[in-house]
């Protein structure tokens, strides 16, 4: 047993804690927790905990049923949100073979192995996430239907407002659990709000988010509220987001600089976004994972459904934001496809090696596109050789199923999961009989 | 002096030596005609003179005879220093005096000359101090025997780089204000940590910091980088006087990503945490040099324990073979042949073997553990853990490895581990090396056999050692305890090295010659066992073997003196269980791996003869199908050798199993025949012939194959067609028995399920009885069955006649009709819902999962049925060739014929590979990860890539899929893709 370990469990002692998580993620980016005994915490340590993989979403067997789950002690947190004593506390595992080597199957795996691809060309991947969510009253509407806990619009300050408490409740306990954050405001939705995370390599960003949804939704409950990271929860009000920037770094220096270029935009920069646009379609049902991520992306407005690129152009996919002057290590690209509902491993696994293969593939950058592409006519977008992303998850996976890049990116393992059971909630969908068909049909018909 | 002195003292070009020494006149003059032979480089040294003269002629007259040899040996050996004595002529004058320093006097010598600069003139003052010391190391041992001198050589380059660490930070550290603040220790790594630098190369330092007391750590940080940084950038950077060398922290945790400096805890943490098994290994040779010695030692003694114990981390023996071939694959290909350092038997090379054994044994015995190399070398030997005369060689053919990197190095100053080019080049190399009748020739040769030596003490070093611990191979041998022989067996990959040394001591004990040779086998075949996936299998059965032919002298013999014979034994064992299981009931065949050629398959018509003759050499007709079957598994040894051994191919080894199939089908009916013609009152009443099915009649069977046929008989000529049908059942039935009955070799299982009727109608039938039911039919997919039908054995003009009257039915006028191409497919899709057998995963399995066997199958057998009849080229019943034809006749793309190809040829080559590792037939992927190596491995694969199988696999199958989809069910791909989403 390392140090790490030792203070883990002389931590559990001294503090008091009765249960430790031990969380990682399925295929679906749904947090999964293994409740442990302290007692039992030394042997997980030694030999890590079995359970059977079949269990789990997209964790069935490549290789044995049998998993193990290995505690990461330097991952250890003590829960905040659940009272003083006895405590409860946390760590993020790996899912391992029975021998040792990792599985195929842990989404976490997925983007390393993606980003160590990325490092043998020297290239470090960070991003920068811009988490939207909505916050609700803890009662439903009378129709079912949520109720947003406040009705003011963008950045304004919400005198004694449910959400001004929650902003200041959510980030004093994210900061206590060491995660950063940059940046946070109320968005143009009633109770909608967002939350930037600190800029960081990809894979600790992934893991944040993972314990920011947990935080925020923590909170909510707390104060007898509700969040939600539904990418489109009210029809007629903006969707959540999870606008995402980023940069690849060679070294120390950003590889996206170039000084004097258009935009200070290196080669790499430019290749990068050729690849991310052109993979855009095949790579959705992975970004935007469910049949409501679609109804986000076609609400217009600023919902970017369709693959261009442009300077500051709200529209685009992907936003070049402004220069500052002498910040080059700043310099970045966002991409605003991305939902909160996404499972975030998977989706900056393939945003990466769609930007590797527009770099090893010299993909050239499309021409920028400067007008508000919702104002144009699918026509006039189809001369100007701009495609729109799928209209449906249906769509998205058919685009999905023909893609190497993904099965490649994902494993033949991840990859068929998430097809079958995308497919499986689609089905499951289309069966539906929905409030608009009685509405149109019912009376009429 | 005269020409002929010149030419003899080793000048090349005497006339333009004879002028430099008319320059030189009475300077000098008299002592050369004894100096200039001890010169690598004679005209150089006449060169150089001439220079030195020309800039301060005042500095010959005060050296002693020693400081002359000194300044004439470095100039022969230098160009580079050569240039630097002209530019400062006075240092010459030290020369004399100059001794080899410690790391503390290096520091009083560098302080005295640098004093208490800063800035740029600071920087000027270091350089020009630091090569004043250099050129007194090099013409110190210039001016003797290079090998002798190399240890201390080595020790002093190290110090002096660290006494430079150290005063570069007297100057940064003056140079910040606020350095006080922050305790920073440089800690030397790689050879200048382990004192044995060379004379340039990179100086790897990880930097370590502690606050000073009350300072916050965050800022102590923040000022220990700025120092660390700036140490970095007064060694590197290029001022008026050149550079020093370029200072590497890249091994610090993190690598270039990692920041620069971290506490003593900090670092803790990560090697806790994160570290690699090389990381440990480059500690090993961490020494604090410069800086904050308490902080040094903080860090030193926080570091130690990992070293000593990474060889019991997870994946150590995995790691450390992994980093051997990473260092193997990085040598530039162009540079290979000329690498010193990194080539096979290169510097690297012994490095690398006495880290391991450090790491191996040093967890256990700390008087291991050292930093150098050849303090290793002679601590492994005195500890019994190398044998005496082995460490004795390696001793030597390190110190002339590093001193020719020495010499080469010195020459220009150059960061180089390359053997020269040039013939001056390699005589001044040469000749630096004390030979001297042709030094350019004498020292390359010398190289290449240092090389060779390596290479044969390395597996000497690591195996002999073991062996000398169960049986004494010779009084010089090593020591070691059983403890150790079985640390060392588990670290090269045995997983029961208690067994292990048990099967040793049974094969190397007592005074036999038996296990004399054995003595003498052991060590070379030990690495071959080690190198392949189940070591402890390989020797195992290597001793079961040995224990059943141990008397036989031609076995011994053979493992001696026949060439590759032991090596392709002892890895066939450790890879295959197959191959082991068949050796150990049969070790007879163990000839066949001795035998020139023998590793080619023989053909069909040979197999007969040995048949028939094997079986008639037994009175019994049962013992002579017993005759016939041990011929066929000597055979079947020798396909699985030549498989393993990689000599033939896929196709070869499938040919092959298909003769040897047909072959026995064919004896084995002669036999049965003859064995119910005994038993009648009457003649044998009808001919018989045995059509092969299925992978059979393609000419594609696996080591597993059943042999699928259909039997057909013949009334002979007047014969009772009632008895020919009974003494054709009688037949068939005795051949069914004796093939598929348990016995010391493979059973044949003989399938005849293809039948008319299947398992409902009769096991055979007459001619005639084919001919009307054939005629009664009308499903056209009945012909899928008969599409690969070929007489494999028995009356070969009856076999033809069938084939005469199945190919209208198989290859039918004008394709088959629609109706029963959707008949086809529908059954397919039916097979795919039901086949799959309870628990399978329709992913992984070979012949009915997804993208496997059968839909390659399918999809090639409905082309047939369409389109055989226009093109006579695909009348075939292989598989992997119908399908080329298919591309060449535009049937089918050429990319999806390779794509139907490639994963018809993965599942075919994966279902081959589990027989041979595991002994027995397999459906699917392997669920296991050991399994997953051991048939990588055997695919030929390198140890410890199975887990890449099954993505490998997946990715073939469903890429097959898709053009199964496309190509036999006729699937329209739709991509969904609705280009008009917004409708307007």
């Amino acid at each position: 047993m390392d140090r790490q370990q030792e203070f883990v469990l002389r931590t559990i002692e001294e503090r008091d804690i009765r249960f430790v998580r031990v969380w990682f993620t399925d295929v679906l980016g749904t947090l999964k927790s293994v409740a442990v005994a302290p007692a039992e915490l030394e042997g997980a340590f030694a030999e890590g905990i079995g359970f059977d993989g079949s269990s789990i979403e997209g964790l069935a067997r490549v290789y044995e049923s049998d998993m193990l789950v290995r505690p990461d002690a330097s991952t250890f947190q003590v829960l905040p949100w659940r009272g003083e004593r006895p405590g409860t506390a946390r760590m993020f595992a790996d899912i391992r073979l029975p021998d040792g080597t990792p599985s195929n199957a842990d989404p976490r795996n997925v983007l390393q192995r993606a980003l160590s691809r990325a490092a043998e060309q020297g290239l470090t991947f960070y991003t920068h996430p811009e988490i939207e969510f909505y916050l609700f009253e803890e009662q439903l509407g009378p129709n079912g239907q949520p109720i947003p806990v406040d009705n003011a619009g963008f950045f304004d300050h919400v005198p004694r407002g449910a959400a001004h408490d929650f902003r200041r409740a959510a980030i004093s306990m994210l900061e206590t659990m060491g995660i950063s954050v940059e940046f946070s405001h109320h968005e143009s939705g009633p109770g909608q709000n967002e939350i930037d995370l600190r800029y960081a390599d990809a894979l600790s960003t992934a893991d944040n988010i993972m314990t920011f949804r947990t935080v925020v939704k923590e909170v909510a409950l707390e104060r007898g509220i509700f969040a939600s990271f539904m990418p489109k929860p009210l029809a007629l009000q903006p969707g959540s987001g999870m606008h995402t920037h980023v940069s690849l770094f060679d070294g120390d220096t950003n590889a996206f600089f170039e000084a004097g270029a258009p935009y200070q935009l290196s080669r790499t920069a430019r290749r990068f976004i050729a690849g991310v646009l052109k993979h855009a379609p095949e790579m959705s049902a992975v970004t935007n994972q469910w049949v409501n991520s679609y109804k986000r992306l076609w609400g217009g407005a600023e919902a970017p459904a369709h693959v261009c690129w442009g300077h500051n152009n709200r529209s685009a996919m992907v936003r070049i934001p402004m220069y500052k002057p002498m910040k080059r290590q700043a310099t970045r690209v966002e991409i605003r496809s991305l939902d909160p509902a996404c499972n975030p491993y998977l989706a900056y696994a393939v945003i990466l090696a769609a930007g590797m293969k527009g770099i090893e593939g010299e993909y050239d950058l499309p021409p920028e596109a400067e007008d508000d592409v919702w104002g144009l006519t699918d026509r006039e977008r189809r001369a100007m050789g701009i495609d729109p992303l799928p209209a449906s998850l249906d769509h998205a996976i058919h685009l999905m199923e023909e893609s190497e890049l993904m099965a490649e990116t994902l494993g033949e393992h991840v990859f068929e999961f998430f097809l079958r059971n995308k497919k499986a909630e689609w089905a499951a969908y289309r069966e539906q009989v929905t409030p608009f068909e009685l509405e149109q049909y019912l009376d009429r018909l | 002096m005269s020409r002929t002195d010149l030419i003899k003292a080793g000048a090349t070009d005497s006339a333009r030596a004879a002028a430099l020494l008319d320059e030189l006149g009475d300077w000098a003059a008299p002592d050369l005609l004894e100096l200039l032979p001890q010169s690598a480089d004679p005209d150089q040294s006449l060169l150089g003179l001439v220079r030195l003269k020309e800039a301060d002629d005042a500095v010959w007259r005060p050296l002693d005879g020693a400081g002359r040899l000194r300044l004439v040996t470095v100039l022969g050996a230098s160009s580079a220093l050569t240039d630097h004595l002209v530019r400062r002529p006075e240092q010459v004058a030290d020369l004399a005096e100059a001794a080899l320093g410690d790391r503390a006097a290096y520091v009083d010598l560098l302080r005295a000359d640098v004093g208490e600069r800063t800035g740029t003139e600071a920087r000027d003052a270091l350089r020009v101090a630091y090569r004043r010391r250099l050129v007194q190391i090099a013409a110190i041992d210039t001016s003797g025997s290079a090998t002798d001198l190399l240890p201390r050589v080595a020790e002093a380059l190290a110090d002096l780089a660290s006494a430079t660490l150290q005063v570069a930070l007297d100057i940064a550290t003056r140079e910040q204000d606020d350095a006080a603040d922050a305790r920073l220790s440089i800690i030397a790594m790689g050879k200048c940590g382990a004192r044995e630098l060379n004379y340039l190369s990179d100086v790897d330092v990880i930097f370590a910091a502690e606050p000073a007391d009350g300072v916050d750590e965050a800022h102590a940080l923040e000022v220990a980088t700025r120092l660390a940084t700036e140490v970095m950038r007064i060694c590197s950077e290029h001022t008026g006087e050149g550079t020093l060398w370029q200072v590497d922290a890249a091994l610090r945790p993190e690598g270039n990503q990692g920041p620069l400096v971290r506490t003593v805890r900090s670092h803790q943490q990560y090697y806790e945490r994160w570290a690699k098994t090389w990381e440990f290994q480059a500690l090993l040779k961490a020494r604090p040099v410069a800086g904050d010695a308490e902080v040094g030692q903080a860090y030193l003694e926080a570091m130690q324990p990992f070293v000593w114990q990474a060889s019991s981390r997870d994946n150590f023996v995995e790691d450390v073979q992994a980093m051997r071939r990473r260092v193997e694959d990085h040598v530039p290909r162009g540079e290979a042949a000329r690498q010193i350092k990194l080539g096979a038997g290169g510097l690297r090379d012994v490095e690398f073997s006495m880290q391991l054994l450090q790491l191996v044994h040093g967890r256990t015995d700390d008087r291991l553990r050292l930093r150098s190399t050849l303090a290793a070398i002679d601590a492994l030997s005195r500890r019994g853990y190398i044998g005496r005369t082995d460490a004795a060689a390696l001793d030597e053919a390190y110190r002339f490895l590093r001193a020719l990197e020495h010499r080469i190095q010195l020459s220009k100053l150059r960061r180089t581990h390359l053997m020269p080019t040039s013939e001056a080049e390699l005589r001044r190399v040469g000749r630096g090396l004390g030979f001297r009748e042709t030094p350019e020739e004498a020292v390359v040769t010398r190289w290449k056999e240092t090389a060779r030596e390596v290479r044969r003490l390395h597996e000497r070093i690591f195996y002999r050692p073991l062996l000398s611990a169960v049986a004494k191979l010779s009084d010089d041998d090593a020591r070691l305890t059983l403890e150790g022989a079985q640390d060392r067996l588990a670290a090269l990959g045995f997983r029961d090295p208690k067994g292990a040394m048990r099967h040793l001591e049974a094969l190397m004990s007592g005074v036999s010659r038996r296990a004399a040779i054995q003595r003498t086998l052991l060590p070379v075949m030990l690495p071959w066992f080690a190198s392949e996936v189940d070591p402890d299998q390989g020797l195992l059965a290597f001793r079961r073997i040995s224990d059943e032919l141990g008397g036989s002298h031609w076995y011994l013999k053979m493992l001696r003196d026949e060439g590759s014979a032991a090596e392709t034994l002892a890895r066939a064992l450790a890879k295959s269980r197959y191959v082991a299981d068949l050796l150990e009931r049969a070790p007879s065949a163990v000839a066949l791996v001795g035998e020139a050629g023998s590793l080619t398959p023989i053909d069909r018509e040979a197999i007969i003869t040995a048949m028939r003759a094997a079986a008639a050499r037994q009175d019994d007709d049962e013992q002579a199908i017993v005759g016939l079957r041990s011929t066929r598994r000597t055979e079947l040894i020798r396909i699985a050798l030549a498989d393993l051994s990689g000599t033939i191919g896929l196709d070869e080894v499938e040919i092959a199993l298909t003769d040897l199939t047909a072959a026995t089908l064919h004896v084995a009916l002669e036999v049965a025949i003859r064995s119910v013609e005994a038993g009648l009152d009457r003649p044998f009443a009808t001919d018989i012939a045995i059509i092969g099915m299925g992978r059979l009649g393609g000419r594609e069977v696996g080591y597993a194959s059943d042999a699928d046929v259909m039997f057909v008989h013949r009334p002979r000529d007047g014969a009772d067609v009632a008895d020919a049908q009974a003494d054709a059942e009688a037949a068939i039935a005795f051949l069914r028995k004796h093939l598929s009955s348990s016995g010391p070799d493979p059973v044949l299982g003989v399938d005849a399920d293809l039948r008319p009727e299947g398992k409902a109608g009769p096991i055979v039938r007459t001619f005639d009885s084919y001919a009307a039911y054939y005629e009664r039919w009308s499903e056209g997919w009945e012909a899928q069955a008969l599409l690969r039908a070929t007489p494999v054995a028995g009356d070969a003009q009856l076999g033809a006649d069938f084939i005469e009257l199945i190919n209208p039915l198989r290859w039918p006028e004008g394709g088959i009709p629609e109706q029963a191409v959707r008949q086809i497919r529908t059954l397919k899709a039916r097979m795919e819902a039901e086949r799959i057998p309870r628990g399978g995963d329709k992913r992984t399995h070979f012949k009915l999962g997804i993208g496997g066997l059968a839909d390659v199958e399918w999809t090639v057998q409905l082309t047939q049925l369409q389109h055989a009849h226009a093109v006579p080229e695909l009348r075939r019943t292989g598989t992997a060739t119908t399908l080329q034809v298919m591309a060449d006749h535009g049937l089918i793309s050429q990319e999806d014929a390779d794509q139907l190809r490639d994963s018809w040829t993965l599942a075919t080559r994966l279902r081959n590979a589990s027989v041979l590792w595991r002994g027995r037939p397999v459906d699917a992927l392997p669920s296991d990860l050991h399994d997953a190596n051991g048939i990588a491995r055997v695919l030929g694969s390198p140890v410890g890539t199975g887990h890449q199988l099954s993505e490998r696999y997946l990715r073939a199958a469903r890429k097959a899929r898709k053009v199964v989809d496309r190509v036999f069910y006729g699937v329209v791909a739709d991509n969904g893709w609705d280009r008009n989403p917004t409708r307007r």
